[in-house]
């Protein structure tokens, strides 16, 4: 029987094909093979459709495809490529299929319709974008989702460094792949720790390293390879390593600050990198070796301060920007702070949950803040707009279910999910664990700073009077920038209903689809069932006793006077900065904490000092041992040269004399002759 | 479903080594039919095909599983003095591979020469002699193939007959040739003498017991080795080597350094493995895996050392087919009584085939230099890749992979070795081995140097593009990169009939 | 005692003995140079020219034909002695006629290449018929 599992490797290689045409033949193709991409994402999404389908009655699919290196004999490492769709692929397949089409469609809009040059090389960058994308969700092992990480990371460059004639794409486009690298060097490093721990980097199934690492720890065969050090330690040494990447990826602080610059690349590049592709990549990884990490209590535990303090921190900044993109960007730094913190107070499910919201919306954002874009002329500067609520009334109601959203208003996507993660966060910081009380605590206040910036943007962008000429009169915008827009807006406004745990709460009315998805399943080492039993037994998690609608209250309610604050201050027809009340505050929020400057400065006195020092050894000791051993080598070669004289009886003698040699040398040892 | 191979005659199975002898007839009876014309495409295209056939049909047998562990053994022909198993099948695929580039290259290198027809018949001749040796069950088919081998080998090396260099290497090779050939036929007789029989399974349950002939046979053994020494060009019987690929035609040097080197250890692994078990042999005190242990260190040794000081690449190449053979020998050297042998020794073997492509790959690319009368130094390759990119990217993928960098199959193949012969306990042979391939990747990287970085010294006019030297280059290209994924296949065919022969 | 001592011995008295021959008288003899010492000794007859004389090519071609055919004598022979009883006892005519048809076509394709270009046609060499008549005059 053929079934979706079957056809799941062209999920992968549909936008791989659409790469590869744009890329050898976009020149010829009309709209720069952008038709091409849209066909390869609509066939992904809908196979992507179907895997889901499958996957909803209960099916997964765990195999290994092929094994490009094997050692010889049994027990030795095999490296492979495999899928693994369980729920969690599933969904984020969807996700990540859904929001590429919309985002190849729209950039018809905002790419083909204004004219850009170089539309294969956007193309092809786009496909390849996805296909390494979804390659990553639905990797099987630690190793082939490294190196499907690697490829977004590379097609982030591509993208992000597309206007590579002005100055600021391109080194924005150099900062993240530096600042991503950095990361991903320490994942490098803990995906051979996990080879050489466990001889595998399978996700999922038999002999997985999350089930090794669990027998492990619970005493049960299985034997690791710990370096000396006591089993717990060692891995939470090694998913310290593997967060390393995620937090380059997922821009957490401190490696977060090529989040912003990467706004130099095209919009619907934007909304891809922060919606479906690659930051979102970064938490979906910890969110697929959770049964490793709900080992853990130390790693969750950094995980869920890293995340919660990112949250508020990125939405401090978020609250100063003039640009509207930037304040996007910052607030993607938060929602992925958000599910960071979601996923290390034990919230898999929460984290999940806002990772497929935040995608909706987010992407929505994006594509609305392309569309208003479009309409200025390609000025970012919100205090150049105002007023364009009257003028693309279709931009501004969709943008505005994605701010609501974002926000955390009530019933939009963004409230359920946020809630969750919050919620969880503080059942298990009660519970026992004032980390994660610190890291709710951060979240909540961030949902203040997240109301007031949303808010402030859509008042400042859409609201009031027109500041400028160019806000007075906008360029259109065509289908295929609303139609995105529309679904995602939609998405955005229902996407929460699939996991109303509030609303259950109170009513006892049973809404928590999303919950009964992910716990189930045949996979069972995957669910979310088992990563509670994991982190009750492992990490000590306990729950206290909170009701869910008074935690959803709390944060509604602060969200509510972030957009009130922000109502009152900037939904005036002539809105002015308010800024310099903050004084010291502003400069410090406005310059990012100074977190480039001190980066710069780590750069230039530590790690160059430090080069400089390597390259003087390098110079003198190593450069000179080996033209050292080159020197001796040619002479010696000089002088073998010379025992081919070029006469052939010499020849004949040195071979004779060679075999003599031979002969009289292995018959005394062999003591032939005696 | 019984596959078909097995409803097959069992003389079938040397399908493959009769094709490429029935190739030179063909081309000899459409030589005789008008010996006065040329034509080079049909001749050149006959050859190929010939060659393609038996690969073809060596392909499938191998895949098939004919004559291997799986499907019933080895198939024994003539009272066991012809055998064929996976390990002849093997090196039958890496010969005829070689072969079909060489043939097709050498359209355009024999353009406007006489005798065509006598030089692909020679090829042919001397290729069927080379997948015979492979199947060398008895003593007497070893010599008896190895000169079918060798013979045409020496016209060919002397084929352009008014070039100096080509005539002289011809008469230098023949003579080493005719003394290694003594060399071994004494070897022989004396392992006559010891054991009563030339066939090598019998040879092989006599050895043990020869008593007070264990002198007579650890000198025949010694001299034998010495015979397969000459024809894989290790030290102390390479002397020929770097002269003969030098003088040669390119395509030839390409046959004789891949082909003809691969043959020769098809043989030596055969005759070893079969014929003196190191079970028997080293308690009597004939420790022939020593033996090629210390010529292994010697020839990489010498061939790394020795090319790293070359002005003129093909001579460099030359040498660096000496330092390969020290390589493949450790296939040779990394065994001992009740190890891992088949590994390494198959290891050996995926080696060799990858090389087949590689070096082809890179003495092709010379004789497109000469082709198009470039020059042969390293200068003369300045700055050759602004007229020839592709073809120079072909040269720098041979390169690279000769050194064993990643990510082309010349990586794969060295480590696979080197590992083996750590897993076997050898580890300072593989030490011995990186070193060398470090050493070498000097050399290497200087052609790739000269034709990327330098600037040209002076206008080439490089003229048409000779097609078939660039299809056969591109084929090795493409067979190089190719065999890096497709080496975990490839290593395990070779180490499943390498360690048939040690059972 | 090794009996390998002996062969080492003979091997030593093989080689020393002609050298000391050689040396012994070196030292006794007298020494008078005379011209017919250093002629190369031709049975009594005295030698006409040097001893490095150019055979014609086709010298060669015909004995490396006639070698041809000798080699498939040293086959035939013992082939033929054996056909008979071969069928006797019970082999086919394929089994028995077939290889030495095989073997003797592939000889026949070797020949006739070798005699259509032309190893067998007697050419005469221009420079040597030119010696000769420059001989009889």
């Amino acid at each position: 029987m053929v079934g979706a599992f079957d056809y799941a490797p062209a999920i992968v290689l549909l936008p791989f094909l659409s790469f590869l045409v744009a890329l050898a033949g976009g020149k010829y193709l009309p709209k720069g093979g952008a038709f091409g991409g849209i066909a390869a994402t609509a066939g992904s999404l809908v196979l992507s459709a179907w895997v889901f389908l499958t996957v909803s009655a209960g099916n997964a699919y765990n195999e290994t495809l092929y094994t490009w290196v094997a050692g010889a004999g049994e027990e030795t490492t095999r490296l492979t490529f495999g899928l693994l769709l369980d729920p969690l692929a599933a969904m984020m397949l969807l996700i990540v299929s859904l929001v590429a089409l919309l985002v190849h469609v729209f950039s018809l809009g905002y790419m083909n319709d204004e004219g850009e040059t170089g539309l294969p090389r956007y193309y092809a960058g786009l496909g390849l974008f996805t296909a390494s994308m979804l390659g990553f969700v639905v990797a099987d092992n630690l190793l082939m989702a490294f190196m499907f990480f690697e490829l977004v990371g590379l097609c982030s460059y591509l993208l992000i460094g597309f206007w590579f004639r002005d100055s600021g794409p391109p080194s924005a486009a150099k900062k993240a792949f530096l600042v991503t690298r950095f990361g991903d060097y320490f994942f490098l490093v803990g995906v051979v720790a996990v080879f050489a721990t466990f001889g595998t980097a399978k996700f999922a199934g038999e002999g997985a390293f999350p089930v090794i690492a669990e027998e492990a720890l619970a005493g049960s065969a299985a034997e690791v390879t710990t370096f000396g050090f006591a089993p717990e330690t060692w891995f939470t040494i090694l998913g310290l390593l593997i967060l390393g990447g995620v937090i380059g990826k997922s821009a957490q602080f401190p490696l977060h600050t090529w989040l912003p610059d990467a706004m130099e690349g095209p919009t619907p590049v934007s909304a891809l990198i922060h919606a479906a592709t690659m930051v979102a990549a970064g938490v979906y990884l910890v969110a697929r070796m959770y049964g490793f990490y709900a080992l853990s209590p130390t790693a969750l535990g950094i995980i869920a301060l890293v995340g919660g303090f990112t949250a508020l921190f990125a939405a401090t900044m978020g609250v100063v920007k003039r640009e509207i993109k930037q304040v996007l960007a910052y607030s993607t730094i938060s929602q992925y702070g958000y599910m960071m913190l979601g996923l290390g107070a034990g919230g898999y499910v929460a984290a999940s949950f806002h990772l497929l919201t935040h995608a909706f919306f987010k992407a929505l954002l994006f594509l609305g803040a392309g569309a208003v874009i479009i309409a200025m002329h390609h000025d970012e500067d919100m205090w150049n707009m105002g007023g364009l609520k009257e003028r693309m009334p279709v931009t501004y109601y969709t943008f505005l279910s994605g701010s609501l959203a974002l926000a955390g208003i009530v019933p939009f996507a963004g409230f359920w999910s946020k809630d969750e993660v919050l919620y969880e966060a503080l059942v298990h910081g009660l519970g026992g664990s004032p980390l994660l009380l610190a890291g709710y605590a951060m979240g909540l206040v961030a949902v203040f700073f997240t109301g007031f910036y949303t808010f402030r943007m859509v008042f400042l962008t859409f609201h009031g009077e027109p500041r400028t000429e160019v806000a007075r009169d906008p360029h259109g915008v065509r289908w295929n920038v609303k139609g995105p827009l529309v679904v995602l807006g939609i998405l955005a406004a229902t996407i929460g209903f699939v996991n109303m745990v509030p609303v259950q709460d109170l009513t006892g009315i049973h809404l928590e689809f999303l919950h009964d998805w992910l716990a189930h399943g045949e996979l069972s080492a995957l669910t979310a069932e088992h990563y509670g039993e994991l982190l009750h037994d492992y990490a000590h998690y306990t729950s206290a006793d909170v009701a869910s609608y008074v935690a959803g209250a709390v944060s509604l309610a602060l969200a509510l006077a972030g957009a009130g604050l922000a109502h009152v201050l900037y939904n005036v027809p002539e809105p002015t900065e308010h800024t310099a009340k903050l004084g010291a505050v502003k400069d410090l929020w406005y310059n990012n904490y100074y977190q480039d400057e001190y980066q710069i400065w780590i750069a230039t006195s530590v790690v160059l000092p430090l080069s400089r020092l390597a390259d003087k050894f390098d110079q003198g000791v190593v450069d000179g041992v080996v033209n050292g051993v080159s020197s001796v080598s040619l002479f010696a070669g000089s002088r073998i040269r010379r025992i081919q004289t070029g006469v052939v009886s010499n020849y004949a003698a040195l071979l004779t004399l060679g075999l003599t040699a031979l002969l009289v040398v292995f018959g005394v040892l062999g003591g032939w002759f005696v | 479903m019984t596959p078909l191979q097995t409803q097959l005659p069992t003389w079938t199975a040397v399908a493959p080594t009769l094709l490429l002898g029935l190739t030179a007839l063909v081309l000899l009876l459409v030589d005789s039919i008008d010996p006065d014309s040329t034509r080079p495409g049909a001749l050149a295209g006959i050859a190929t095909l010939g060659s393609l056939a038996t690969l073809a049909v060596a392909g499938w047998f191998l895949l098939a599983g004919t004559g291997q562990t799986g499907s019933g053994g080895a198939i024994e022909l003539y009272g066991g003095s012809l055998v064929v198993d996976g390990l002849s099948l093997f090196f039958t695929v890496v010969v005829a591979s070689v072969v079909a580039m060489v043939s097709l290259a050498s359209y355009d290198y024999l353009r406007d020469r006489t005798y065509q027809a006598e030089f692909y018949s020679l090829v042919l001749l001397a290729a069927t002699g080379m997948s015979l040796m492979g199947s060398s069950g008895s003593l007497a088919t070893v010599f008896i193939s190895l000169e079918l081998a060798s013979l045409p080998s020496y016209a060919l090396v002397a084929f352009l007959k008014d070039n100096r260099g080509s005539v002289e290497a011809g008469l230098k090779y023949f003579l080493v040739g005719a003394v290694s050939s003594a060399v071994l036929t004494f070897g022989i007789s004396l392992v006559y003498a010891a054991t009563g029989s030339l066939l090598l399974a019998d040879v092989a349950s006599a050895v043990g017991s020869a008593g007070d002939l264990v002198g007579i046979a650890g000198v025949g053994i010694v001299m034998i080795a010495g015979g397969f020494a000459f024809k894989t060009a290790s030290v102390p019987f390479h002397f020929w080597a770097p002269e003969a690929y030098e003088g040669a035609p390119a395509p030839i040097s390409a046959f004789l350094s891949s082909a003809s080197k691969a043959a020769g250890f098809a043989v030596a692994f055969r005759v070893f493995a079969v014929g003196f078990p190191l079970d028997a042999v080293v308690p009597m005190g004939i420790d022939w895996s020593l033996l090629f242990a210390i010529l292994a260190v010697v020839t990489m040794t010498l061939g790394n050392f020795a090319a790293a000081t070359q002005e003129n690449v093909k001579r460099m190449l030359a040498y660096s087919s000496v330092g390969h053979a020290g390589y493949a020998l450790i296939g040779l050297a990394a065994l001992s009584g009740g190890g891992p042998n088949g590994n390494v020794m198959g290891a050996s073997m995926a080696h060799l085939l990858v090389y087949g492509f590689m070096n082809t790959g890179a003495f092709l690319f010379i004789a497109m230099v000469e082709h198009w009368e470039v020059g042969r130094t390293f200068e003369d390759y300045n700055g050759l890749a602004t007229r020839a990119p592709a073809a120079c990217l072909a040269m720098t993928v041979f390169m690279f992979s000769l050194a064993g960098l990643p990510p082309f199959g010349g990586f794969l193949s060295k480590y696979a070795l080197f590992y083996e012969a750590i897993q076997g306990g050898f580890w300072w042979l593989a030490a011995v081995g990186a070193i060398n391939s470090a050493l070498s990747l000097f050399y290497y990287s200087r052609v790739v140097k000269a034709m990327w970085i330098e600037d040209p010294t002076g206008e080439f006019d490089l003229g048409a593009t000779p097609v078939g030297l660039y299809a056969a280059v591109m084929v090795a290209a493409v067979g190089t990169l190719l065999l890096l994924p497709a080496f975990g296949p490839v290593v395990e065919t070779a180490q499943s009939a390498a360690t048939a022969l040690f059972a | 005692m090794n009996q390998w001592i002996a062969i080492g011995a003979l091997g030593v008295m093989g080689v020393g003995i002609p050298i000391a021959m050689m040396v012994v008288s070196a030292l006794l003899r007298p020494s008078v140079s005379e011209q017919g010492k250093t002629v190369v000794y031709e049975s009594g007859e005295v030698p006409t020219g040097t001893a490095h004389v150019q055979f014609n090519i086709q010298y060669y071609m015909v004995a490396l034909l006639f070698l041809v055919f000798d080699v498939e004598t040293v086959l035939i022979f013992p082939w033929t002695l054996i056909y008979r009883s071969a069928l006797e006892q019970g082999a086919t005519l394929g089994q028995v006629l077939a290889p030495m048809l095989v073997f003797i076509g592939v000889l026949v394709v070797g020949l006739g290449w070798a005699w259509r270009n032309g190893a067998v046609e007697w050419i005469k060499s221009p420079r040597a018929s030119r010696r000769k008549t420059e001989r009889q005059s």
